[in-house]
């Protein structure tokens, strides 16, 4: 098999093994990510997914096998170059808020924007933007201990989506959200990455969520189980399904 | 024995701190004891021996400070330790008892190799010269040194028990810390500040003199008037009060604007930490800047330096700075999440870097101005 990953696909993975201090987190995963599609990774916890996630989003270097964005490899990046790939690619929304506290929830959302060196109107504007629809538009000039933390949450998928990055990790951004929060905020994730052409790579451990991406990965100790089958959407041309068992 | 397999997972940060307490502690205790010395040695109703046991007083209070502030430090740089800790039944009373033993134990420590030291010196050994610091000559009733000496470990004992914070402030619990100040925490210090210009105006007028110079300052300073004396230490009092919501401020104004990552991220962080800095970097300005002026006058006047004060004055420095060291160190690993934060967002180390850089010029600032009217306002009563 040749190292060149196919051109379709935004994100692509081929035998990446991971461990967290000698003990196996993944097992030799091999995936693809289509540009603008969600694709759900689910699996109970401890299953990988987080780690999955980390070696996608360029936060934790692989252990083994290759990591590719937009035809580029990451697997072989120093520090430096994870790090601008990170700001300037990538959005990233974790199962806990992780605010800057001593920043209002408005300057949370622009800070990826000022760092990427965006002007200060254009970021504050992106940031009431998206703060306004996420619900908490009210609460912008709020620092985050202030807020409760279903507010901060939405507050920090904002961030992530602020600056409009081609591709958006969220690794279980629903676990501190009651139900009724948990659709609205994946509503908006996915609706945002439709209309926006964004890639949404969405680890859950509750299978029902599922109905929300164009795809599912099942994910179990650290493999790639049978992948589920491609979740029926209104819009045409499912995605094919690129996840492989090794 | 619960408490030694503690001090096994010490690491060097930890060893440091409680060899400091110790070494400190014995310090303390020689003042202590020399004043001992002297009060049996001295024919009764000679110089006053309450003066020089008064004198002990500044070191015990810098020792109890910083046990204090160390004791605060160590849930916030040990979660771990303190989740295990819980995790295994040890409620807070506990936790807090653990950590004000180990202060105590460190102070008794110090306490005890003085006694020692003092024991074997008083068998003749010292030269004459140090035979009145000592008591040479005099029985020594065994109580009061015991006496003398638990007042150290217990001080800082005490004192470290108080500065733990409570359950849910510990690591895993639930806290919101103060962010912000109080009204009054800004108006008391500029009422200070205010009644110790206008008492230092009123020791500065053209027909002072007259008034006298009544008061015998230590450490060799000469004397004083009254309105000067009070002036300044209303004065540094509010200097120091106000020395929190300075830097807060100076956090703001860094921030003003349309500030770009850098000054945000300098400023806002200043102001959020300015509640925890602004206590231990007030006492270390209020120290240095009384032995600056202190050494200043010694330097313009022949004849007036003196060893004890100087030794008395390295320990309270080291005490304050040490405290400093320790609060930073706190903020330090309570931010690692922040950091961590930011990293991910893919903020440049070096970003971070300059956001540190920004923020200890603007405290550098900060403190020169109130270090630097605190040592102007002792200055000008020592003429």
């Amino acid at each position: 098999m040749s190292a060149a990953p196919p051109d379709n696909d935004v994100l692509w993975a081929r035998g990446i093994v991971k461990s967290h201090h000698g003990t196996p987190a993944l097992r030799g995963i091999s995936l693809g990510v289509r540009e603008g599609e969600v694709l759900a990774v689910t699996g109970p916890r401890g299953s990988g997914k987080s780690t999955l996630l980390g070696c996608l989003s360029a936060q934790l270097p692989v252990d083994e096998g290759e990591v590719w964005f937009n035809s580029a490899p990451v697997h072989t990046l120093n520090r430096a170059g994870r790090e601008r790939l990170r700001r300037d690619r990538f959005g990233f929304v974790g199962s806990e808020p992780h605010l800057v506290p001593e920043l209002t929830a408005r300057e949370n959302v622009a800070l990826p924007l000022l760092l990427a060196g965006a002007g200060n109107k254009a970021a504050y504007t992106a940031a009431d933007e998206w703060l306004e629809r996420l619900d908490v538009g009210d609460f912008a000039r709020h620092r985050p201990d202030r807020l409760v933390q279903s507010q901060r949450q939405r507050v920090s998928v904002a961030r992530a989506l602020a600056p409009l990055p081609p591709v958006v990790f969220a690794d279980d951004p629903t676990a501190p959200l009651h139900r009724e929060a948990t659709d609205q905020v994946l509503r908006i994730l996915t609706s945002a990455a439709r209309s926006h052409q964004l890639t949404l790579v969405l680890a859950t451990h509750d299978p029902e969520l599922v109905r929300f991406a164009d795809r599912a990965v099942a994910l179990v100790d650290g493999r790639l189980t049978a992948p589920a089958a491609p979740v029926p959407r209104g819009t045409s041309g499912a995605p094919a399904v690129t996840a492989t068992r090794r | 024995m619960f408490y030694l397999r503690l001090a096994r997972g010490y690491r060097v940060p930890d060893l440091g701190r409680w060899l400091l307490t110790a070494l400190a502690a014995a310090v303390v205790a020689a003042f202590l004891l020399r004043s001992l010395g002297r009060a049996m040695s001295d024919p009764l109703g000679g110089a006053d021996p309450l003066v020089r046991l008064l004198w002990c007083l500044p070191p015990l209070a810098a020792v109890a400070w910083f046990a204090a502030v160390a004791a605060r430090s160590v849930p916030a740089r040990r979660p771990e330790r303190i989740a295990g800790l819980t995790a295994a039944g040890a409620g807070s009373r506990r936790i807090r008892a653990l950590i004000a033993g180990e202060v105590a134990l460190a102070c008794t420590l110090g306490s005890v190799l003085t006694l020692l030291a003092f024991l074997v010196l008083r068998n003749d050994i010292a030269g004459p010269s140090l035979a009145p610091d000592l008591g040479m000559g005099v029985p020594l009733p065994p109580a009061a040194p015991v006496t003398l000496l638990a007042l150290v470990p217990l001080t800082a004992g005490i004192s470290a028990a108080c500065a733990v914070p409570v359950a849910e402030d510990l690591p895993g619990g639930r806290t919101r810390r103060r962010t912000d100040f109080g009204v009054w925490r800004i108006a008391l210090p500029i009422g200070l500040g205010v009644i110790g210009a206008a008492l230092e105006l009123i020791a500065l007028r053209p027909g002072a003199a007259a008034d006298g110079r009544p008061i015998h300052l230590p450490a060799g300073l000469g004397t004083t008037s009254t309105a000067a004396l009070g002036g300044w230490a209303a004065g540094a009092l509010g200097l120091a009060l106000l020395t929190g919501p300075l830097l807060a401020w100076a956090g703001r104004l860094l921030a003003l604007g349309r500030p770009t990552p850098l000054r945000l991220l300098a400023g806002r962080g200043l102001t959020a930490q300015a509640p925890r800095l602004g206590a231990p970097l007030a006492i270390l300005t209020l120290a240095v800047a009384l032995v600056l002026t202190t050494i200043r006058y010694w330097i313009g006047t022949p004849g007036s330096a003196d060893a004890l004060p100087a030794v008395e004055a390295c320990l309270v420095l080291g005490c304050a700075a040490a405290a400093v060291i320790a609060r930073l160190a706190e903020v330090h690993t309570d931010r690692r999440d922040v950091t961590e934060v930011l990293l991910r967002l893919g903020t440049s180390p070096r970003l971070l870097f300059g956001a540190v850089a920004l923020r200890t010029l603007a405290v550098g600032t900060t403190l020169l101005l109130t270090g630097g009217a605190t040592a102007a306002l002792a200055a000008a009563g020592l003429r």
